[in-house]
Parts: C-alpha cells; sequence; structure tokens
C-alpha cells in the first residue's frame, strides 16, 4: 500500500505538528532550543523492515518501545545508533553518558525523549482521528537490529504496515538523526489513511 | 458484583494494602478531577504528609510545587491515556521530599492513567528513589576522570620526553659536527700553526659544552632518583663567585661582555657543597653570558642579612617575556624551541639550579621588565646554622702543572683511544708506561715485569674483571710484588658513591672520565706522594 501524494503530504504535515509539539517540550525540559523535524516519511509492509530499517541503521541500535491500544492499535519506536542516542543525552543534559549502552541516568533520559517524541507522534494521529489512544510503559533497550525487528515480526500478524519516519533533532549547533517506526494493522492504517483525506479536504 | 469479581476481591485488597504499607517505593493515586485518593506509606514518610492530611485534597493544592515547576501538564496528558515517565537528569524529582541535607530526594517518576471497565477514572504516580544510583554513577564518573587525566598526563610526559629526545640529539650532533669538521680539515691538507690552534679551540670549546651537558643531564637523573648527595661545609659564596667568573671569562671576553663583580669577601659564609654552588653560580652566569648580546654587561653582587646570603647575578641581555618568567625553571623548557631557534642548550641548567639551590635550603628567583630589557636572577641561601666551621672551603685552586720524571707508571685501560692519551700525558710529563687492556694482564705486568711500576693507573669499567677486583686483588698482593702500589682510578662514573667506592678498594685518587692530561699526572703525583 502506498500513499499518493496529498495523503503523503498531509502525513508529512501531520507528524511535523506533531513532531514540533516533542521539540517544544524537549525545548521547555532542557532549557535550549531543540528543533525536530520530518525530513522523509516511507510505508513498507512489515516483512520489509528487515530489508528498510537494515538500509538505516546496522549493527546495535538504542530503542525506546511503547505499545498503543484502541481503535487505532500498533507498536511505536524511537531507535537510534546507540553512539547518536548517547550524543543526544549528552546533548540535552551535559552530562556524558558513561557507556555506548547507557548508564542508568542516560537511559532514563533516553527514555523520557522518546516518551515525548512517540506521545506526540501517536497523540497526532489519535487527534485527527478523533478516537482515544492507551499507551503502554515505554521500555527503552539497547541490543542488535536484528533481534528489534525479530520482535517486531513476531509480535503480530504478517499483513501489518511498517511507516519509518526519519526524525531530525537539531540542537547547539548539531544534528541527531533517529528513527520513528510505527507498525500499524491494516485496518489501522485504512483508518488513518481516511482520517489523513478528512483532515486534509477539511484543511483545504 | 459477580461471582468471579468477588472472588478477585481479597487478592485486589491485599495487594493493595501490601502496596500501601511495604513497598519502596512512592506510590500515589488520583481520580480523575486529580483528588488524591491513595497516598502510601513511604511516601508519607518521604514527604513528611500523612495519608490522613493529602487524601480527599486535590493534587495541586497538596503538592503545590507540581503547578509551579509546569508538571500538571503530565497529569492532564495521563488523564488523555498518555504514559508519562520523568528522568531525574530533566526533573530532579517530581514530589518534593526533604532530606537532612538540606536539599531533596533525587527521585525519577511514572505518572500513567488509572483504567476502570474500559475508562480512564484516574491517574496512578510512582516514584522511586535514585539517590544511591547516583552515588555509583558520580564515583564511576570520578574513576573514568581520573583515568582520564592519568592517560593525558602520560601522553603529556610522553610527548615531553619525545621533545627532550628531539632536542638531545640535536644539542648531541652540534658540537660533534663541528668537531668532526674541523678534523677533517685537519686531515685534508696540511694545516699551518694558526689553523691547527683554530681547529683545537673550536674541538676544545664543542668537547667542554658536550661534557657540561651530559654531567647536567647525569645530575638531573640523580636528582630525579635522589642519588644527588650534598656534602656541607662552610663556603664563602664571595669566593665562589669569583671562580664562577674566571671560568665564564673566556666566553664573555669573546662576546664583548663586561663582567662586573661586587663581592665584598668573607660577608657571605653559608653551609653547602663547594663544587655544587660553583655549579649553581656558573650555571646562572654561564645563562647570563650566553643571553647577552656583544657589548653588553653582566653584574654579579653578593648581599648578606639576617634572612641569608643573596646572590644576584643582572644582565642587560634579551630579558625574558612575563608569562614564560613561572617556567623558566621547568625542565627541558627553553621559551624558543622552534628548529630554528637562536641558543643552544637543553633547558635544563636552570632546573638543575633550582634543585641544586633547594637542596641548599634556598630557592632562586628570575625577574625581567620584559623582552630586551634583561634579566636578574638571584640566589637566596639561608643563614649558616650556628656551630658550623667557620673556615671558608674555597673550591680547589687549579692544580700546578706536575712532573712525573724517573716514574714508571702502569696505565689498565681497555679503549685504545684513552689508553693513548694516559700514555701520552704520562709521557709528556716526563714518565714511562706500561699500558695493558685488562685486569688479568696487568696483575701479570705487576708481577712479573722486569721494571716495576711506581704507580698504578686504572679503568673501573674493565670487560670481565673490573677495576674494583683488580685492586682488591693487588691490594692482596705482599707489599714487595707491588701489593701497596698507590693506585688512580679512573672512570667515567662521576658521583659521589663511585668515588668513595673506589677508595674502599684501596685507589687513592679517583678521577673522572674526561680529564685534561695534567689532571691525571697531578693525580698520579699526589697519589706517590700520598696527597689527597
Amino acid at each position: 500500500m502506498i500513499l499518493n501524494t496529498i495523503q503523503h503530504d498531509a502525513l508529512v504535515e501531520l507528524l511535523n505538528i506533531g513532531f514540533g509539539r516533542a521539540g517544544a517540550s524537549l525545548s521547555k525540559l532542557t532549557h535550549q532550543r531543540v528543533l525536530l523535524e520530518v525530513p522523509h516519511v516511507a510505508i513498507h509492509p512489515i516483512s520489509q523492515l528487515t530489508h528498510s530499517l537494515g538500509k538505516i541503521v546496522v549493527d546495535r541500535v538504542a530503542t525506546v518501545h511503547q505499545v498503543f491500544t484502541g481503535p487505532v492499535a500498533g507498536d511505536a519506536l524511537l531507535i537510534l545508533d546507540p553512539v547518536a542516542a548517547a550524543t543526544l543525552t549528552e546533548l540535552l543534559t551535559d552530562v556524558p553518558p558513561l557507556s555506548m549502552d547507557l548508564d542508568p541516568s542516560s537511559r532514563e533520559v533516553f527514555t523520557e525523549v522518546g516518551n515525548i517524541v512517540l506521545n506526540a507522534c501517536i497523540g497526532t494521529f489519535g487527534n485527527i482521528l478523533e478516537v482515544p489512544v492507551s499507551f503502554s510503559v515505554p521500555e527503552v533497550d539497547v541490543t542488535s537490529v536484528n533481534l528489534v525487528i525479530d520482535r517486531m515480526l513476531e509480535s503480530g500478524d504478517a499483513f501489518r504496515y511498517a511507516l519509518i519516519v526519519t526524525a531530525g533533532f537539531r540542537l547547539r549547533d548539531s544534528a541527531v538523526t533517529g528513527y520513528v517506526v510505527i507498525v500499524l494493522t491494516v485496518q489501522s492504517l485504512k483508518r488513518l489513511i481516511e482520517a489523513l483525506e478528512t483532515w486534509e479536504q477539511r484543511q483545504a | 458484583m459477580d461471582a468471579d469479581q468477588s472472588q478477585h476481591a481479597p487478592f485486589d485488597g491485599a495487594m493493595l494494602q501490601w502496596l500501601e504499607e511495604q513497598a519502596s517505593q512512592g506510590l500515589f493515586t488520583t481520580d480523575s478531577d486529580l483528588v488524591i485518593r491513595t497516598w502510601n506509606r513511604w511516601l508519607a514518610a518521604a514527604t513528611g504528609l500523612p495519608a490522613s492530611r493529602v487524601i480527599g485534597q486535590r493534587l495541586l493544592e497538596a503538592v503545590p510545587s507540581l503547578l509551579d515547576r509546569g508538571l500538571d501538564a503530565h497529569y492532564g496528558d495521563a488523564l488523555g491515556g498518555q504514559v508519562k515517565v520523568l528522568s531525574h537528569t530533566l526533573h530532579r524529582y517530581l514530589v518534593p521530599c526533604p532530606r537532612a541535607t538540606g536539599d531533596y530526594m533525587s527521585q525519577t517518576a511514572r505518572i500513567a492513567p488509572l483504567r476502570f471497565n474500559g475508562g480512564i477514572v484516574g491517574t496512578i504516580t510512582v516514584i522511586e528513589d535514585v539517590g544511591e544510583r547516583l552515588v555509583t554513577e558520580t564515583r564511576l564518573r570520578a574513576q573514568i576522570a581520573a583515568s582520564e587525566h592519568a592517560r593525558a598526563q602520560a601522553e603529556e610526559a610522553s610527548r615531553a620526553k619525545d621533545d627532550f629526545l628531539a632536542t638531545l640529539s640535536h644539542e648531541i650532533r652540534t658540537p660533534l659536527s663541528a668537531v668532526l669538521g674541523w678534523i677533517h680539515l685537519l686531515k685534508a691538507r696540511e694545516p699551518d700553526a694558526a689553523t691547527v690552534r683554530r681547529a683545537i679551540e673550536v674541538i676544545e670549546r664543542n668537547a667542554k659544552s658536550q661534557l657540561t651537558l651530559i654531567s647536567d643531564m647525569l645530575d638531573m637523573a640523580r636528582i630525579s632518583s635522589g642519588k644527588l648527595r650534598i656534602e656541607m661545609t662552610a663556603v664563602d659564596m664571595a669566593a665562589v663567585a669569583s671562580s664562577a667568573i674566571d671560568a665564564v671569562r673566556p666566553a664573555a671576553d669573546a662576546k664583548s661582555v663586561r663582567l662586573v663583580a661586587d663581592l665584598p669577601p668573607g660577608v657571605s659564609i653559608v653551609s653547602g657543597d663547594a663544587d655544587r654552588l660553583l655549579q649553581i653560580t656558573w650555571n646562572i652566569l654561564s645563562n647570563a653570558v650566553k643571553f647577552t648580546g656583544e657589548g653588553g654587561m653582566v653584574v654579579v653582587s653578593l648581599r648578606s642579612d639576617n634572612t641569608g646570603s643573596h646572590l644576584s647575578v643582572a644582565d642587560t641581555g634579551q630579558g625574558i617575556e612575563p608569562k614564560f618568567l613561572s617556567q623558566v625553571f621547568d625542565r627541558f623548557k627553553q621559551a624558543d624551541t622552534s628548529a630554528g631557534r637562536l641558543y643552544g642548550g637543553l633547558g635544563l641548567g636552570l632546573a638543575l639550579v633550582k634543585d641544586l639551590v633547594a637542596m641548599h635550603g634556598g630557592w632562586v628567583q628570575a625577574e625581567s621588565p620584559g623582552p630586551g630589557n634583561g634579566s636578574t636572577f638571584t640566589v637566596h641561601l639561608p643563614v649558616r646554622p650556628a656551630g658550623a666551621e667557620a673556615t671558608a672551603a674555597r673550591p680547589r685552586p687549579a692544580m700546578a702543572e706536575s712532573t712525573l720524571k724517573g716514574i714508571h707508571v702502569l696505565v689498565v685501560e681497555d679503549d685504545s683511544d684513552a689508553r693513548e692519551i694516559a700514555e701520552r700525558s704520562i709521557t709528556d710529563a716526563g714518565g714511562s708506561v706500561t699500558a695493558v687492556s685488562s685486569a688479568t694482564e696487568a696483575l701479570l705486568a705487576l708481577t712479573s715485569s722486569t721494571q716495576r711500576p711506581d704507580a698504578l693507573v686504572s679503568d673501573i669499567g674493565l670487560p670481565g674483571t673490573d677495576g674494583y677486583s683488580l685492586l682488591t686483588a693487588v691490594r692482596g698482593l705482599p707489599k714487595e710484588r707491588g701489593g701497596a702500589i698507590p693506585a688512580v682510578a679512573v672512570t667515567a662514573y662521576a658521583s659521589a658513591e663511585d668515588a668513595k667506592r673506589a677508595i674502599n678498594c684501596g685507589f687513592i685518587i679517583h678521577i673522572t672520565k674526561p680529564y685534561v692530561p695534567n689532571t691525571l699526572v697531578t693525580a698520579v703525583r699526589d697519589a706517590l706522594d700520598g696527597r689527597i
């Protein structure tokens, strides 16, 4: 299932609203200007997750994972290279992490950042769909990218879709790139696309 | 309540009771109006707010700082279905729990919607004390910082060593190339007397400069390893300064630098090692001459007061940059370390001065009004302790020319060049020589020679049996077979310990390489006469 241009642009615009909100929260929290941009969005069948994610992250990754439930349900992950996660944590807090695998305090900060970004993304979907969305407690992990993909593949049916959103953090003259992966059922994606169209028409 | 619910009820109640009474985390719940509904014992103890007071109260009234710090929004989000995590690093704490130390308990927190029958009925907050974890992390950070610091220091030391080695090889090669160059000139064509004289001057000056370099390095190494000993006697600083001035006068004259001395004799008697005090003064003085341009002036003055003796060397030379002033006594430091620098040297001289002065209980001071305005170095030495000998030991005067007419000397030296120099020194003074290259040959020459030697001159670092063992063997011989022969030790080991060991073995005098011929001749003469 591929989005048409109008749907794609509407999705990017919506995600930008969500990311803008997340950036504002992070700015307020860290007392510095944090910008969060969406330079790229793609949707693939979940069977292609290994291929599409493997192209952008190799080896190990730091992830924050939240399950969301409600009329639109799925998994949401913030995925960063561990070095990028450590850099982002340090830029936000001024405290260098003790290791690449992130010490407990750095993991906590990374979890909070992931929580803010994922809440903003999924929350925006909930808003346009005008449906309540419930979240699980965020879980942080530093592990191999293959393990993350395997867990995703095993957690539900094979006919789901993965929305891969590039997340560009900009702060203190530095840029850190991460990825938000949202895994949706066909049903949920269909509802989301319909809502996108409605939202787009309303905007027009 | 249906049957299923009634079966679960006692367990739900029991669990809630356990969480309220026993949990090692803070737990509280609110309803959808954010009115506090439960508040566990841990929280009551940590906040000092008993459950009886806060339950039924609105959260933002019971904990007003949530509103002040903008944390109330998280409760709105939780009521909207979101779970929020609050890290310690970004928030420090959620609910203020004052500690005896005057600050607040370090916390992480989770705020989540409380669901019942598919709807959100309120919020639940879980608070954890992370104080101990932070202590561990801080300790780990300190350890990492310390090891980083140690690594940086090691790298710095390694860099300094590399710089030093580069300077050292340059400094050793420079005089050598002058020596080799002139030797080449002497060999290449028949030199006239003036050329020979000039060649000898240059070779001598460069060899001496290399000797100073190596002596400084050895002294520095001895100071570093704590092996440098100073022998304290009463010393007249005026005499020391005069000797130092005599030593640098040729260099000063060559540059037309005027040396002016103001040295009232007898007023500055200090307790110290005469040779080392001469070394200190010579180093400062030769530095002053080195950095003073043609036609300049160096003034050496001495004064004494109740704090001690103060020797100043002031010059009209190039002066010192204020920022470099504090580093002039650091090892291997010269203001200009570029490859094309104007002045040679390892930058050890002033470092040695500082250490040697400190070993005398004194201190040395460098002052300069800035580049181009000259500089003044002052050595402050403490007042001589009461009861010390009042006689001022003057550094040993240069020895008079000696003669070895009719004296037969046995020379033991494995290095052929060094052996030749010893032979020539003795024969030029009128003596005769049997020269051998090992201890075995020496014993043979001593016991079987038709012309019994009158004196023995032996190198210490001989291959196989060394000079110490040789002399022990010699002293074991009967007197008529040479057992009492006056003996002179010659070594490249210049420490006081080496000299002491040589004397203990039975040598009468110990001299160090390199030496000028007169030193060896005088030493043999003194050994023969029993003068030491």
